[in-house]
């Protein structure tokens, strides 16, 4: 049984489900990140999970026991808010250690947790301020302290660093990677930066209109998107989505992308290909990500299925460390991502490798996936 | 129009421009000081200087005489002994009232805003009622609630000795003002914390503070702009009211200031010490001064905060 389980929750707001149906669980230690556009409902999850949104239907169990009925306060779970909530006539000190004045811990054992909680947090000389006097960054840090020195069964993130710059925003990643194992407790984090769930999570929940488009670990949901939606908005930048026929050429199925002013890009698609036969004739979305297209001697010399093309290059854009090149296929812009010193230039024909063990493919209609 | 004819326009009708507002303001404030320098200045007066000189101007031999009869020996109808006792009568009613519709306009808002229920906005809108329902309407049905209560307060006294303050004058204004405030005092602070964070209550909750501890330990402290507006507003409010301080206090030693003052000044007995009233008459108007000197740039500053954030 997991530690943190979520049964099959609805939100409903008179007669509009929010949330429809949503079952996710988590071990003990484990990070979940729930991620998904604006509007789809991560909040109102993480509200439910905290107790300060009701529960319309299922359950909301931790370590087993059933939630749903407990106050916020009798969950035993901190919360980090996006705006970081601080309260601002109490000092840096005064917030941290008013969650155990709430419950009644002595003064002397307040002091010595807000003495550890600053420490971890390097934030010793912060105490005396108020929150007023302190950078975004370090109003971040005092948020977390918050809820750190409780020592909770469940730590609940919501955007924790959608408020800062681009740059603090990576090194407090680091941080809460840092901080999550050293401490081993349970995180919910919701975000909708992919690229946060990618490097925080053990476990990403996509959400998408309420509905729960995926749940794995980041690999999987990175390399086997369950659907269209998952393999567009995880990585960046986004996976190709091309349309291509699947035919069958000399006893094998291949795919076969449009090309202009030439005949048709024709692919192996490698161990995909046995699922593929069952849609023989019909048309299908070709996906791969960036970086499985690449010059020849980019090209992951481990993969089973490499094949390479010629194709007309419409744009160059380097990167520093890559180069991603511009190809037009299928009728749609696609990026490859080659090593940063490869001779290709617009407007001329350059070699690329597909990495075919890599592709996925989806039904156009259903945008589910078919192999 | 640019920037260029903003610069180009002759200095001198700006500098008209500053004089038209300076004057102006001189002229308004000449207006609104004069009395003031005038009930001043009388009352720093001998009789005699009053009767002979001018009024502007300044006292040649001032004395504070006038003040020490006013707070000591006035006569306020048929006793004798100055102001002071009704001038803290005013005060006992007045600090409790205040108080008290503060903190229940701060409970108010606070449930309005934070711990919403079905109906809620019906419910503000009732009260909001409250605020324009002229004094006079209520006059009489007041008059019958308080009636009960001095009934109340004999069955108490025959049961316990005791009234328990049902049927005491000073009680019973308190209690008029409360209710009348109500309104107000709700309204300030619902729309101050209408725009108070809510993730801030939200983070109590989590921390495991109850309804009452959000209220005091987080709301309260961060209120402090509208606690200002609304206790200088209420003071003046209660502390200048006639209407229903000669209605249910109106005779005897259980007057508050302005009916005392009002008695004062209407006593017609020998000559009328126009000293002697105009420095009751100061007496009076001095706490809600001192009030608003202490306090007044909060005053503004908590006016325009809930007037942008509505
Ligand atoms: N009180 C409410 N009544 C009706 N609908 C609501 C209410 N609160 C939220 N919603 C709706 O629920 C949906 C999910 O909101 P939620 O705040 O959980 O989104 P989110 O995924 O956190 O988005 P964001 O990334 O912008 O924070 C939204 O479409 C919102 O309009
Ligand atoms: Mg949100």
């Amino acid at each position: 049984m997991a530690f943190l389980e979520i049964d099959r929750l609805v939100k409903r707001y008179g007669a509009t489900d929010i949330l429809k149906g949503i079952s996710l669980s988590v071990e003990e230690g484990g990070f979940l990140v729930l991620v998904g556009p604006s509007g789809c409902g991560k909040s109102t999850l993480l509200s439910m999970i905290a107790g300060l949104d009701s529960i319309s239907e299922g359950e909301v169990r931790i370590a087993g026991k059933r939630m749903n009925e407990l106050h916020p306060s009798q969950r035993d779970i901190a919360m980090v808010f996006q705006s970081y909530a601080l309260y601002p006539n109490m000092s840096v000190a005064e917030n941290i250690a008013f969650g155990l004045e709430m419950r009644k811990v002595p003064k002397a054992e307040r002091d010595k947790a807000v003495a550890e909680v600053a420490e971890i947090l390097q934030m010793g000389h912060l105490l005396k301020r108020k929150p007023s006097q302190l950078s975004g960054g370090q109003r971040q840090r005092v948020a977390m302290g918050r809820a750190l020195v409780r020592n909770p069964q469940v730590f609940l993130f919501d955007e924790p660093l959608s408020n800062l710059d681009a740059k603090l925003r990576v090194d407090m990643r680091t941080e809460i990677k840092r901080l999550h194992q050293r401490m081993k407790t349970t995180i919910v984090y919701v975000t909708h930066d992919q690229i946060e769930a990618m490097t925080l999570a053990t476990q990403i929940a996509v959400l998408r209109d309420g509905v729960l488009q995926q749940f794995g670990t980041p690999a999987e949901v990175y390399n086997n998107p369950a659907n269209v939606f998952v393999a567009d908005f995880m990585g960046s930048p986004s996976m190709n989505l091309i349309p291509a026929a699947v035919r069958a050429e000399n006893g094998k199925t291949v795919v076969a992308l449009q090309r202009e002013g030439e005949g048709d890009l024709v692919l192996d698609p490698g161990q995909a290909g046995e699922k593929l036969s069952a849609v023989l004739g019909k048309t299908v979305l070709f996906g791969i990500r960036p970086e499985a297209i690449t010059d020849h001697d980019g090209a992951d010399r481990n993969a089973r299925t490499l094949v390479d093309a010629e194709c007309q290059v419409e744009v160059v854009e380097p990167a520093g460390s890559d180069t991603f090149v511009v190809a037009h296929l299928g009728g749609k812009h696609v990026i490859a991502r080659m090593r940063s010193d490869v001779p290709v230039r617009a407007g001329h024909r350059a070699p690329f490798t597909f990495n075919m063990d890599k592709a996925v493919f989806f039904d156009p209609q259903t945008e589910q996936r078919v192999a | 129009m640019s920037a260029a004819t903003v610069g180009a326009r002759p200095a001198g009708s700006r500098v008209l421009n500053r004089i038209v507002i300076y004057g102006l303001l001189l002229v308004f404030a000449l207006v609104y000081l004069i009395p003031f320098f005038v009930m001043l200045v009388t009352s720093l007066k001998t009789m005699p200087e009053i009767q002979n000189g001018n009024m502007l101007a300044l006292p040649k031999d001032p004395t504070i005489q006038p003040w020490i009869k006013a707070w000591g020996e006035a006569c306020v109808g048929l006793t004798c002994e100055g102001i002071h006792g009704y001038f803290w009568n005013s005060i006992k009613m007045v600090v409790p009232a205040v108080a008290i519709s503060t903190l229940l306009g701060a409970l108010n808002g606070y449930v309005l805003t934070k711990w919403r229920f079905k109906g809620h906005k019906l419910v503000f809108g009732l009260m909001l009622f409250a605020c324009f329902i002229p004094f006079q309407s209520v006059l009489l049905p007041m008059a019958t609630v308080l009636g009960q209560f001095g009934q109340l307060g004999k069955v108490f006294t025959n049961a316990f000795g005791m009234n328990l303050g049902f049927g005491n004058s000073t009680v019973n204004l308190v209690f008029v003002h409360v209710v009348y405030g109500l309104g107000f005092t709700t309204l300030f602070f619902r729309n101050y914390y209408e725009a108070f964070p809510t993730e801030l209550v939200k983070a109590a909750m989590v921390d495991g503070a109850g309804f009452f501890q959000i209220f005091r330990r987080v709301l309260l402290p961060n209120s402090l702009p509208i606690i200002v507006v609304t206790v200088i507003y209420q003071f003046t409010n209660i502390w200048n009211d006639f209407l229903f301080a000669s209605s249910y206090a109106g005779s005897g030693d259980v007057m508050p200031m302005t009916v005392a003052l009002n008695n004062v000044v209407n006593t017609s007995t020998g000559v009328v010490e126009y000293n002697v009233n105009m420095a009751a008459a100061m007496i009076a108007a001095l706490p809600t001064l001192l009030v608003y000197i202490l306090a007044g740039r909060y005053f503004v500053r908590g006016l325009m905060a809930g007037a942008v954030k509505g």
